[in-house]
């Protein structure tokens, strides 16, 4: 089973996220801010995370320059209420594999989580490996 | 500052793009069919807003504030009067959520929806108007009117600032829901603001 970590400050996204990925059989893990994503990336070991741009603390392209200088191999989604394709060029640039507007869209997550998995299905054992 | 009916007209055009985008945002949230109504617009110097949202509003309020800064930087807010926020939230969440009693979980809901209101504005101007805007941190306040203005009249010289007041109402299932998005920018930032926005309607006029 793949594993997501989605991070967010705000509870409400996070749990939007959860439900949505729980619910297609992903596993779920969750950070609050920049600092607990990355020590829960290099714990949780997760196949994609969902990362949030503007939150306290760390902001989500720092936490994305962070997670790509240290596992270059992260595969990041950026998901943010920002809707400027500005800011969605910044984000690819910087590597994410994807960006999402706020609020989450669960048929558009979910088709971005498995095509950055490599079309491998949730349940798969066998995905993102 | 007085706008032109050009401008007015362009920025109302603006505002209902950003808007839309806003009511498809709150649509999806809750699942519900989001009604707008079209978005009215002032242009007040900062320190004569008190006067006018008290014509509006409560003398309690929640409001969201996030700061933008680029080309065009100021501070936006979306204010809901107690009733409303609490509506919102019960909307939200099912959960029941009383007036003038905001609790935690109803606090970061509101900030959420007033993160996603706020930035499908702002950012439909940056897009729009090809001027890259950032955000900060979205926050939340439950205070007075009075005191949600103080706050912006404390950050800046405001001889040189005006406050672009956008009431935005909207209807959720059966319940009426009125918000106000208040824009506050320096008298640099707001020419540029509608600088470009008579570029873009020229532009648009032409297509």
């Amino acid at each position: 089973m793949s594993t997501i970590l989605v991070v967010d400050d705000s509870g409400l996204a996070r749990r939007r996220a959860r439900n949505i990925l729980e619910g297609a059989g992903y596993n779920v893990v969750e950070a609050e801010d920049g600092m607990a994503a990355l020590e829960r990336y290099f714990v949780a070991r997760p196949d994609v995370v969902l990362l949030d741009l503007v939150m306290k603390g760390m902001y989500g392209l720092e936490v994305l320059t962070k997670l790509r200088e240290l596992d270059g191999t992260a595969r990041v989604i950026v998901v943010s209420a920002d809707v400027q394709s500005s800011s969605q060029e910044l984000v690819t640039a910087a590597g994410a594999a994807g960006f999402l507007t706020k609020p989450l869209d669960a048929d558009e997550i979910l088709a971005l989580v498995q095509s950055t998995l490599g079309g491998n299905a949730a349940g798969d054992p066998n995905a993102a490996q | 500052m007085q706008l032109s009916d050009v401008q007015r007209d362009a920025l109302v055009e603006l505002l209902n793009i950003g808007f839309g985008r806003a009511g498809a945002s709150l649509s999806r949230l809750t699942n519900h069919r989001v009604l707008l109504d079209v978005p009215q617009v002032a242009v007040h110097p900062v320190n004569q807003l008190s006067e006018h949202l008290s014509t509006v509003m409560h003398e309690q309020v929640a409001s969201v504030h996030q700061a933008f800064s680029g080309p065009v930087g100021g501070d936006a807010l979306l204010i809901l009067d107690p009733v409303a926020a609490a509506t919102l939230k019960e909307l939200l969440t099912d959960e029941p959520a009383l007036p003038l009693a905001l609790d935690a979980s109803s606090r970061e809901v509101l900030t959420e929806v007033g993160n996603i209101l706020l930035n499908a504005c702002i950012g439909t101007f940056g897009n729009l108007l090809k001027v890259p805007v950032s955000f900060a941190v979205p926050d939340i306040d439950v205070s007075s009117l009075q005191a949600v203005v103080n706050r912006l009249l404390g950050s800046g010289d405001d001889a040189f600032r005006y406050a672009l007041v956008v009431t935005a109402g909207f209807r959720l299932r059966d319940a009426e829901v009125t918000g106000y998005v208040v824009i506050v920018l320096t008298v640099q930032s707001l020419t540029r603001l509608l600088v470009a926005v008579e570029g873009w309607e020229r532009n648009e006029g032409r297509h």
